[in-house]
């Protein structure tokens, strides 16, 4: 039995050792493409671009949008640009935390510091004189706020706080994730089928250290959901959820409706979108765009900047 | 030479000790082997838990003939549902899966016997709003467990196993939550079962461990 348990631990003692993926310089990951953000931050958000505030600005909606799990900013790029000309809100992009960098800094990051990203961007704006900060967060960055208003983040706030979500992922639609800690130390990382360019905005290899930490926050949403929690007095929330998704299951929505309640006990926001696409706010890229998708994506732009000043 | 009278004490005692056992099993021959030809019809309580997913209880039974490999080959069926696991008074789906299987048990006759399990069902969710309607619900449940079942004293089986879904959502098609691995632990006794014929069988049991 002894040799057998030594067997075993030195068989998986060598898969694990073997698993550091050789990314080609030219995708994210390789150590030489980075997310805009990480050279440019005053592009990107709105805290950098604007530390000081008039009046007017600070008075301004500002939303603060919000990636998913290996992505990077590029995910609400259309966002700014289908905004342009706009001045009457702010769009302030997020990266989180050990995405748009390397392989390294992603496998390294915890979900905690994904969600520190989040907080961080939020408490500047707070901190600079900003009254009217909203969220626009997809696929896992839901979770991630769903999680701080748990925790009661936003408890004190004095103004309203929109809160956008975007195919938010409870369930994954590969239900593979769910033995992550059992398989992940054995693979070391797994691959994605990025569609040809997304490369350089979605990491390719994806270490199972970063994936058990996505099981981890899935997990603990869930939970929170389970448990139900309602909404603070000021904070509104509405989901926007594609009927097929090949990412995160469209039965993430139904978790958050039922474990969530408004202020005044009532059900929060929600459209169930006819797509197929995860994240069906991001086209850029994605393969066999159909009308209907571009449809869809300019109604979700348009009733969250309508919503923003409700 | 004392030690030797001791050990052929034992030895003595030891012979007389299996003669005894010896006896009883000839005498309860008949009733080992009417037991031997009887049925076995477990009914009992199942607990369940997907991996990183729900836990959902229920009950089973299964039922082995006398005329068809008795105690080898067992048909069950089981009902097992979140509503008396993790959806009781939480906001978790309410889901149920209704499961019929064929299983065959190895070491006849042996306290600890390990089985391998064939189950086929359905599986159904409610998602509690009508809104919900237009997202899959409901699916045929595939699936096979490995595990081991232990024979107590009592008429009491206590099996556990472990699990695999062949058949799980994929966020185009299939119900979110029916995860792939689940393990199960199944309490069951033996409506069939005579005290008689039970306590012969354990003393012919001692014998064969």
């Amino acid at each position: 039995m002894k040799k057998i348990l030594l067997a075993a631990i030195i068989i998986t003692a060598f898969a694990a050792c073997k698993k550091n993926p050789v990314i080609p310089a030219a995708d994210l990951g390789g150590g030489q493409v980075f997310d805009p953000s990480v050279y440019n931050p005053a592009k990107y958000l709105v805290s950098a671009a604007n530390p000081t505030p008039n009046a007017s600005d600070a008075l301004k909606p500002v939303i603060i949008a919000c990636h998913g799990y290996s992505a990077t900013t590029f995910e609400w790029d259309e966002f700014r640009a289908w905004s342009a000309g706009r001045t009457d809100y702010f769009i302030s992009q997020v990266l989180l935390a050990g995405h748009g960098t390397t392989y390294a800094d992603f496998k390294a990051a915890t979900w905690h510091n994904w969600q520190a990203s989040i907080a961080a961007e939020y408490n500047t704006l707070v901190s600079e004189g900003y009254k009217n900060i909203n969220f626009a967060a997809s696929s896992t960055s839901c979770p991630l706020i769903l999680d701080m208003i748990h925790a009661g983040f936003f408890n004190n706030t004095g103004t309203t706080v929109h809160i956008f979500l975007v195919d938010p992922i409870i369930i994954p639609a590969d239900k593979n994730l769910s033995l992550i800690g059992i398989l992940g130390p054995m693979l070391g990382y797994i691959t994605s089928n990025n569609a040809p360019g997304e490369e350089k905005y979605y990491y390719h290899y994806r270490p199972q250290e970063s994936l058990q930490q996505l099981q981890d926050v899935l997990n603990v949403a869930r939970n929170e959901l389970q448990d139900g929690f309602t909404l603070p007095k000021n904070v509104y929330l509405k989901v926007y959820k594609s009927i097929k998704d090949p990412t995160a299951d469209p039965v993430s929505a139904v978790l958050i409706y039922n474990g969530i309640k408004t202020y005044n006990g009532g059900h929060i926001g929600i459209d169930l979108i006819n797509s197929n696409i995860h994240v069906f706010t991001r086209l850029s890229l994605v393969p066999d765009v159909t009308a209907r998708d571009k449809a869809n994506q300019v109604y979700a732009f348009n009733d969250i900047t309508t919503q923003i000043f409700q | 030479m004392a030690g030797v009278n001791k050990s052929l004490t034992h030895a003595k005692n030891d012979t007389m000790k299996k003669g005894i056992y010896l006896m009883i099993m000839l005498a309860g021959a008949g009733l080992s082997c009417a037991n031997a030809q009887s049925s076995v019809l477990d009914l009992g309580v199942r607990l369940q838990k997907t991996v990183n997913l729900y836990s959902e209880n229920g009950i089973a039974v299964s039922y082995s003939d006398k005329g068809l490999l008795a105690d080898r080959l067992y048909f069950g069926a089981s009902y097992a549902t979140s509503r008396l696991g993790t959806a009781f008074h939480s906001n978790a789906i309410k889901q149920d899966n209704y499961l019929v299987s064929a299983a065959w048990f190895f070491r006849r006759d042996h306290v600890i016997r390990p089985f391998v399990r064939a189950n086929g069902g359905y599986f159904s969710a409610s998602y509690g709003g009508k809104i919900f309607d237009v997202l899959p619900h409901s699916s045929p449940l595939l699936s096979s467990d490995l595990g081991i079942s232990f024979q107590t004293g009592l008429p009491v089986k206590i099996a556990t196993s472990l699990g695999y879904n062949f058949i799980t959502g994929n966020g185009l098609s299939g119900p979110g939550t029916l995860f792939p691995v689940f393990y199960q632990l199944t309490v069951s006794w033996n409506l069939f079962d005579h005290a008689k014929i039970n306590r012969h069988e354990r003393l012919a049991r001692k014998l064969k461990l």
